[in-house]
């Protein structure tokens, strides 16, 4: 049994921004599908969590996680927004902008390090400033604060589904009427505990510190969003996370698991990332379809179609 | 599109569904010294699930949320080997309490027991259904019900099991702590001597199906799901937001606030929410008439959490359902900004109306305000 999104009489989900923010190098490939892309996110390189000023601005990042200042970031740039100032909030068309973030392991460190104060009789060491971030809630609600977002707000943290299941409660967002625009944003940081926790998992890659953001709209132009699966089982090639570029897709033909690592609840809107920059390259393909997921969580699926597409095809009937 | 509950479960410090509704209209309280935790914390009591060890069980909150998703499921008929069936999960604190035994006292964890996928699909028989965690503090089960009438109105799912649950755990504990100068002993909704916030524990589930095709099925109705993020403040809630989240509901379900004859508050016994809680309940329903009953859980069952939403939600039902609603345990005095505000304390009474609002609040400014309906 698997789900399947695809509602017919509801408006089409676009995207019209997106980011992949990956602060540590990556190996960028000669050829392939993704070689472009890659090779033009090498360029725009992403400071690190500590150094995430240099892309918001100084204020309001103290005591934020790694993840979190990731998924600011990220948010930033697929916004567009001026590099190195905090934008005053809300931006505009704020109150209909909602949040949909992911992630799975953006707090484990905190946590266990509070009880670790808890254990040696110094909780009063512990600021209260850190508190919050012991909510696990807390990336999506920063993001709001941050950007003055006050649509539904929602921070999905399913496994390795969770980036693709966070588009699809965005896109449920938009088509229900509950928000006009939709920044999803997915995000893991790489401390030790987070990647102790996540060696514990089933694909044995190491953990990437990452994150991606896509801002889903209904109006405006973009990559849409095609139909959504779930499924208990890996896809039919048997690579069972990432994207594949072209036509008569059956499932991920790049699997950037290797060479990129594991962002486990972002990998979904890294690919998705990923394969919205690659349908948007005059060269590029006009579909994908992009995979997240593991053996114990299952997967999910998205189509993802190019604008030019609805061009020629479409002209007239809209 | 109006959705029916047509299942549910619950377990609470004070039992399943219809031991926690007996003693809610009796006033009792499950609170009790805090267990399972040192006290590292400065917080020394709680509002434990009654269980038969004093040792803790390994991933206790998965453990209820399966037992209620299979009481639920069971309730409801639904066949998830046949039907579309998704399962949202909303919660607080996840299995944290499980991260934190497994970083500092060896305790087994494999990173998918962080979430719910396989506790629900084990209480499903194995049957492989789609399954969404969302970690929505305070209000998590609330969001849950908004997105569960959505997946139906959009005919993506034919049935959607919405649940919510937490177990505490020590992290979240001691931030309480931390903020308290002397530990709480009792959590005391919209009571002037109020001390403070206690954590609760436990799991609610509800089956939700398109009403149209659950007729003679129907426990409730679900008529609308009202959501809105302040974006203001981490912690201090916002009077503004929440008034977005009960108008949104308001006009999801089609109702007047007039309609309204009772409201589960979210009433946490905190200095910030029950004022902030108390002045928009008096915005959005006047001053002019008398005005809906209100009363809340919290009291006798603790914050609940991921849970709480759902747990009112079938409390208010219960009350709808039987013409009886549960007093505020632990209110004596209200403060001074519940005025007008027909708190409901001392004991039962009577209330005859078939609509009923359940407010809760979250973490991050979060909020969720669900109507629900029941004939009598």
């Amino acid at each position: 049994m698997t789900g399947t999104a695809a509602a017919s009489d509801t408006p089409e989900v676009r995207i019209t921004g997106c980011s992949v923010y990956l602060p540590e190098p990556f190996p960028v490939p000669a050829r392939g599908p993704l070689a472009g892309v890659l090779a033009r996110l090498a360029g725009q390189p992403a400071p690190p969590p500590e150094e995430a000023h240099l892309v918001l601005g100084r204020k309001g990042l103290l005591y934020k996680e790694p993840a979190t200042r990731m998924a600011l970031c990220a948010v930033h740039r697929a916004l567009g927004l001026p590099e190195g100032k905090k934008p005053a909030a809300p931006l505009p068309g704020g109150a209909g902008t909602a949040v949909v973030a992911s992630s799975n392991l953006g707090n484990v460190e905190t946590v266990g390090d509070i009880v670790g104060h808890v254990r040696s009789g110094r909780l009063r060491d512990v600021s209260a400033l850190a508190g919050p971030n012991a909510s696990s809630n807390i990336v999506a609600s920063t993001v709001a604060i941050r950007f003055g977002f006050t649509a539904p707000n929602l921070m999905v943290c399913s496994g390795a589904t969770g980036g693709l299941d966070a588009v699809r409660l965005g896109s449920l967002l938009l088509r229900t009427g509950r928000a006009s625009r939709v920044v999803v944003v997915g995000t893991e940081p790489a401390d030790e505990v987070a990647s102790r926790l996540n060696a514990t998992g089933p694909n044995g890659a190491a953990l990437r510190a990452g994150a991606a953001c896509l801002v889903l709209e209904t109006e405006g132009s973009g990559v849409r969003l095609g139909a959504f699966r779930r499924s208990p089982e890996a896809v039919p090639v048997g690579v069972g996370t990432g994207l594949a570029l072209g036509q008569g897709l059956t499932g991920p033909d790049v699997d950037p698991l290797p060479e990129l690592g594991d962002t486990y609840g972002a990998s979904g809107v890294v690919y998705a990332a990923l394969a919205a920059m690659s349908l948007t390259d005059p060269e590029g393909p006009d579909t994908a379809l992009v995979a997240c997921g593991d053996e114990e969580d299952g997967y999910a699926l998205l189509e993802l179609r190019r604008q030019r597409e609805e061009a020629l095809a479409g002209s007239g009937a809209r | 599109m109006t959705a029916a509950i047509t299942g549910s479960g619950m377990r609470t410090c004070l039992g399943d569904s219809a031991q926690t509704v007996k003693a809610l209209l009796a006033g009792e309280s499950g609170i009790g010294p805090i267990r399972y935790y040192g006290p590292g914390t400065n917080v020394t009591h709680g509002y434990h699930i009654r269980e038969d060890t004093d040792e803790e069980r390994l991933l206790r909150c998965s453990g209820w949320l399966a037992e209620c998703v299979a009481e639920a499921v069971r309730h409801a008929g639904v066949d998830p080997a046949v039907q579309r069936v998704t399962a949202l999960v909303g919660t607080g604190l996840r299995e944290l309490r499980s991260v934190e035994r497994w970083a500092h006292d060896g305790a087994p964890l494999r990173r998918h027991q962080t979430h719910f996928a396989a506790a629900v699909r084990e209480a499903l028989n194995g049957a492989p259904v789609e399954v969404v965690t969302v970690s929505n503090a305070c209000a998590a089960s609330g969001h849950m019900l908004a997105l569960g009438q959505d997946l139906l109105d959009l005919g993506e799912a034919d049935a959607v099991v919405v649940a919510g649950c937490d177990s505490m755990s020590e992290s979240m504990l001691a931030m309480i702590g931390l903020v308290t100068a002397e530990p709480t002993t009792a959590l005391r909704p919209f009571e002037t001597t109020r001390t403070g916030v206690l954590l609760g524990e436990g799991a609610a589930a509800v089956v939700l199906e398109p009403a149209d095709r659950a007729q003679g099925r129907t426990e409730a109705l679900v008529r609308g799901v009202g959501l809105s993020c302040d974006a203001y403040h981490e912690t201090a809630p916002d009077v503004d937001g929440i008034v977005r989240a009960m108008t949104d509901a308001h006009t999801r379900a089609g109702v007047s606030p007039d309609q309204i004859g009772l409201v589960l508050a979210h009433g946490t016994g905190t200095a910030l929410n029950d004022p902030t809680e108390s002045t928009a309940l008096r915005r959005v329903f006047g001053e002019d008439g008398p005005g809906p009953l209100v009363t809340g859980i919290k009291g006798a069952t603790g914050h609940t959490s991921g849970g709480a939403a759902l747990m009112s939600v079938l409390v208010a039902a219960e009350a709808l359902r039987t013409g009886q609603a549960p007093p505020v345990v632990g209110l004596d005095e209200a403060i001074p900004e519940a005025g007008s505000l027909r708190l409901v304390r001392g004991g039962p009474q009577p209330v005859d109306t078939a609509l009923a609002q359940i407010n809760a609040f979250g973490f991050g400014g979060v909020n969720a305000v669900t109507v629900i309906e029941v004939t009598r």
